[in-house]
């Protein structure tokens, strides 16, 4: 009953997006950009919520929720499940995915180290920090799908993306009380 | 026979409401649906009472009335979908496959980009499959 699409469409429209609103668009204003990228991950993650949990009986708490986000939701998107749950019992939780799908292609140049003070380094410092910034801009959207999905069932948040160290990336979902 | 299908947003608020009898009953039946809410309510606030399975999404049989039997069934985005039907004998089979069907039209329905969520379903390829799950209803209810 399911459509089905290629991997690769689905990337290259992700690809697409991101780089129509960030280059586009909101060529100046990143910070809109990432706010209407956030949205559009926002809505799809609310109407994806709806029908991934349309067999299942109702959730009794945030924490099963959040067990859905990782399990049966992720699989449903990346073919896999997050690989680290932590939580402080307070309303925060910490999901890894070691390998996340949509990183996979990215790559940054592996020098962490900007020496600050010399005046010769500092393109390269600016070309790292645009990099990142580019990848940045590509967790937007998984973002705002967690936060419409946990939203639509109910729990509203304040999801944020972490990518340290990649491929590997960590989303923090914060409950609003 | 189906009377009556409602579905209700997550605040209590009409997102769809449509009545499939001759007569001129539409208000009677809007007020039933209003009624059964607290039924709803009920049902969840006190989870111990609904049968062997914890937080099902199918309510069961809410009340029945002189006339009417109404069922509910409540999604996890907290959206309710409220049966009001005319006969008396219905198995709980024939209404628990009706609300999954009716499930899948309503996913269907919202995962439309132009449908803003909260605000009523207004898509009449949603009301045509509505119509159909409702007739096929009283067919398997004959058999």
């Amino acid at each position: 009953m399911g459509k089905e699409v290629a991997e690769s469409c689905v990337e290259s429209v992700l690809m697409e997006m991101v780089s129509a609103y960030c280059n586009r668009f909101y060529a100046n204003k990143p910070e809109l950009a990432a706010r209407r990228i956030e949205a559009i991950g926002y809505q799809v993650g609310h109407q994806l919520s709806e029908r991934y949990t349309m067999e299942r009986p109702r959730f009794s708490d945030h924490l099963e929720a959040i067990k859905f986000i990782c399990k049966d939701f992720w699989s449903e998107l990346f073919k896999k499940q997050i690989d680290n749950l932590k939580t402080n019992h307070r309303g925060t939780f910490v999901l890894q995915d070691n390998r996340f799908r949509w990183l996979t292609r990215m790559s940054i140049d592996p020098v962490p180290v900007i020496v600050k003070d010399s005046s010769q380094e500092a393109p390269v410092g600016a070309t790292e920090n645009k990099a990142e910034q580019a990848t940045t801009m590509h967790l937007y959207f998984p973002c705002g799908l967690i936060r419409g999905a946990l939203s639509n069932l109910g729990i509203p948040c304040a999801v944020s993306a972490d990518m340290s160290n990649l491929p590997a990336c960590s989303f923090v979902i914060r409950i609003k009380v | 026979m189906i009377v009556c299908v409602a579905v209700v947003g997550h605040q209590n608020n009409p997102l769809y409401l449509q009545s499939f009898t001759e007569a001129d009953d539409a208000l009677k039946l809007h007020h039933i649906v209003h009624c059964s809410l607290d039924v709803i309510d009920e049902r969840v606030n006190n989870p111990k009472k609904i049968g062997s399975v914890l937080n099902e999404t199918f309510l069961g049989l809410l009340y029945p009335t002189e006339n009417y039997k109404v069922y509910g069934y409540l999604t996890n985005t907290k959206v309710k979908f409220i049966l009001v039907t005319r006969d008396l004998d219905v198995r709980d089979a024939d209404v628990r496959n009706f609300f999954r069907r009716f499930h899948t039209a309503y996913v269907d329905a919202v995962s439309n980009p132009f449908h803003e969520p909260g605000k009523k379903i207004t898509s009449r390829i949603f009301a045509e499959r509505v119509s159909t799950i409702v007739k096929s209803f009283g067919l398997s209810a004959a058999v």
